[in-house]
C-alpha cells in the first residue's frame, strides 16, 4: 500500500514538474504608443511566447472588436486567417489590420472560440485585451470593458518604462477576483509581423523553468503588481476566473490576458 | 483700497492656480485629412481633459492666417484644406501651442 502512494506521488510530481510553459492569446503590433495615428498591422496568435514554442491552432474567434472613446466598433470580418511559424511548428492565426483615428486610446479585445487543449482534456478560452495609444492622449485605458474575464490595468499598459511596476484588477463577472492566480510571460522570441513567424534569437535565458511562466497572485480585492525587468511586451494572464466553466462537457478555463509594453530609459 | 488689494490677491492667486494646472499636462493635437477636401483636428491635454474653446489657426507659410476658429465642445475642430501649403497652429496659451505642418497632415 504504502508502495503504491510513493509510486503515485512520484508521478504526480513528474506530471507537476513537465515544463511550465503558458498559453497566452497575444494580440500583437510592434508599437502600443504611437506618435501619429496610421494603418497599424495586427497578428492574433495562440501561442507559448517565451519559448516561441507550440503555436495552437485558433478557430474562428466569438468576437474581436475596439474601443475607442466609449464607442464600440466591429472587427471580426477583417480578420483574415494566417499560419504562424512557431520554433517547433506552426498553427492557424489571424491578421488585420486597423486605420487609427484622432487620438486617444484603442483597447482591442478578442474572445476567442474555446480551444480544446488534448493533453489536459479541457477546454481554454483566453479573453485578450491590448491596447494601442496615439498622440498620449488619454481615454480608454482603465475602463472596464464589461467581458466576462477581464484585467483592468492600474496603469497604463502602453506608457511603462523597464523598471516601473505594471498594476490591474483582476474580474471575472464584473467582480474582482480574490487571490487570483496570474501567469505572467515575457514574449522573449521576437515576432516577425512581415513572416508570420517568431525570431529563433532568445532575448533573455530563463535559469530555470519558475522564470518561464512567472506565476503571482492578486490580493484579496484583486488586484496584483508586477515590476517589469526588461523592455519589451509582458502578457498577464489570470487563470479561470470568468464564469463559464464548461463547455461541450468538459472542463474549461476562461482566463484574462492582458499585454503590456516596457520601454528602455535613453 | 483694501477691497482692492483683496481682489488684487485673488487674481493672483488664480493666476497661480492656473499655473500650476498648466504645468501637469502638456497639450496635443492630431489632425487627418477626411478624403473629402475637408481636415479635422483634434485637441486635448496629457490628462485627458478637454481641449473645447481652444483657439484654433490655419496659417500659409508666411504666417497669414487663412482661417481661424476654434475647438468645439468633442475637442475638435474641421476647415476647408488650403490648395497651398498650411499649418495648423492649436494656440492653449503661451508655452501650449501645437504646431502641425500640413504636410504631415495625411488620410
Amino acid at each position: 500500500m504504502k508502495k503504491v502512494i510513493v509510486v503515485l506521488a512520484g508521478w504526480m510530481l513528474l506530471a507537476l514538474t513537465e515544463p511550465a510553459m503558458a498559453h497566452f492569446q497575444m494580440i500583437y503590433t510592434p508599437d502600443m504608443a504611437l506618435e501619429k495615428t496610421k494603418t497599424i498591422d495586427l497578428k492574433l496568435v495562440f501561442t507559448h511566447p517565451f519559448e516561441a514554442g507550440h503555436t495552437m491552432d485558433m478557430g474562428k474567434p466569438e468576437q474581436y472588436f475596439v474601443v475607442c472613446k466609449g464607442k464600440k466598433t466591429d472587427l471580426l470580418p477583417t480578420l483574415k486567417p494566417i499560419t504562424w511559424t512557431s520554433l517547433t511548428n506552426s498553427g492557424l492565426a489571424y491578421e488585420t489590420t486597423f486605420k487609427l483615428r484622432g487620438m486617444g486610446d484603442n483597447v482591442f479585445c478578442l474572445v476567442p472560440s474555446p480551444y480544446y487543449e488534448k493533453e489536459e482534456d479541457c477546454y481554454i478560452q483566453q479573453i485578450t485585451k491590448m491596447i494601442v495609444n496615439t498622440v498620449g492622449f488619454p481615454t480608454d485605458w482603465d475602463a472596464e470593458i464589461g467581458l466576462p474575464a477581464e484585467i483592468v490595468p492600474l496603469d497604463k499598459p502602453y506608457a511603462l518604462w523597464t523598471g516601473n511596476v505594471f498594476r490591474g484588477i483582476v474580474k471575472g463577472d464584473g467582480k474582482s477576483v480574490p487571490f487570483a492566480e496570474i501567469e505572467v510571460e515575457y514574449i522573449n522570441h521576437q515576432p516577425l509581423s512581415d513572416k508570420n513567424a517568431f525570431a529563433t534569437k532568445a532575448e533573455v535565458k530563463a535559469p530555470q523553468d519558475a522564470f518561464v511562466t512567472m506565476t503571482i497572485k492578486a490580493n484579496e480585492n484583486g488586484e496584483f503588481a508586477f515590476g517589469i525587468p526588461k523592455a519589451g511586451w509582458w502578457g498577464f494572464c489570470a487563470l479561470g476566473v470568468g464564469p463559464a466553466k464548461e463547455h461541450n462537457g468538459k472542463e474549461m478555463s476562461q482566463d484574462a490576458v492582458i499585454w503590456v509594453q516596457a520601454r528602455d530609459m535613453k | 483700497m483694501f477691497n482692492g488689494k483683496i481682489l488684487w490677491i485673488g487674481v493672483l492667486a488664480f493666476e497661480i492656480f492656473l499655473c500650476s494646472s498648466a504645468f501637469a499636462h502638456t497639450p496635443l493635437c492630431s489632425c487627418y485629412d477626411n478624403g473629402d477636401g475637408t481636415v479635422t483636428c483634434e485637441g486635448g491635454f496629457s490628462d485627458g481633459s478637454s481641449a473645447a474653446g481652444v483657439e484654433m489657426r490655419v496659417e500659409d507659410q508666411n504666417g497669414k492666417i487663412l482661417i481661424k476658429g476654434k475647438m468645439d465642445a468633442d475637442s475638435e475642430f474641421s476647415f476647408d484644406k488650403p490648395s497651398g501649403p498650411y499649418k495648423v497652429i492649436f494656440n492653449a496659451g503661451e508655452g501650449h501651442v501645437v504646431e502641425i505642418d500640413g504636410k504631415e497632415i495625411v488620410e
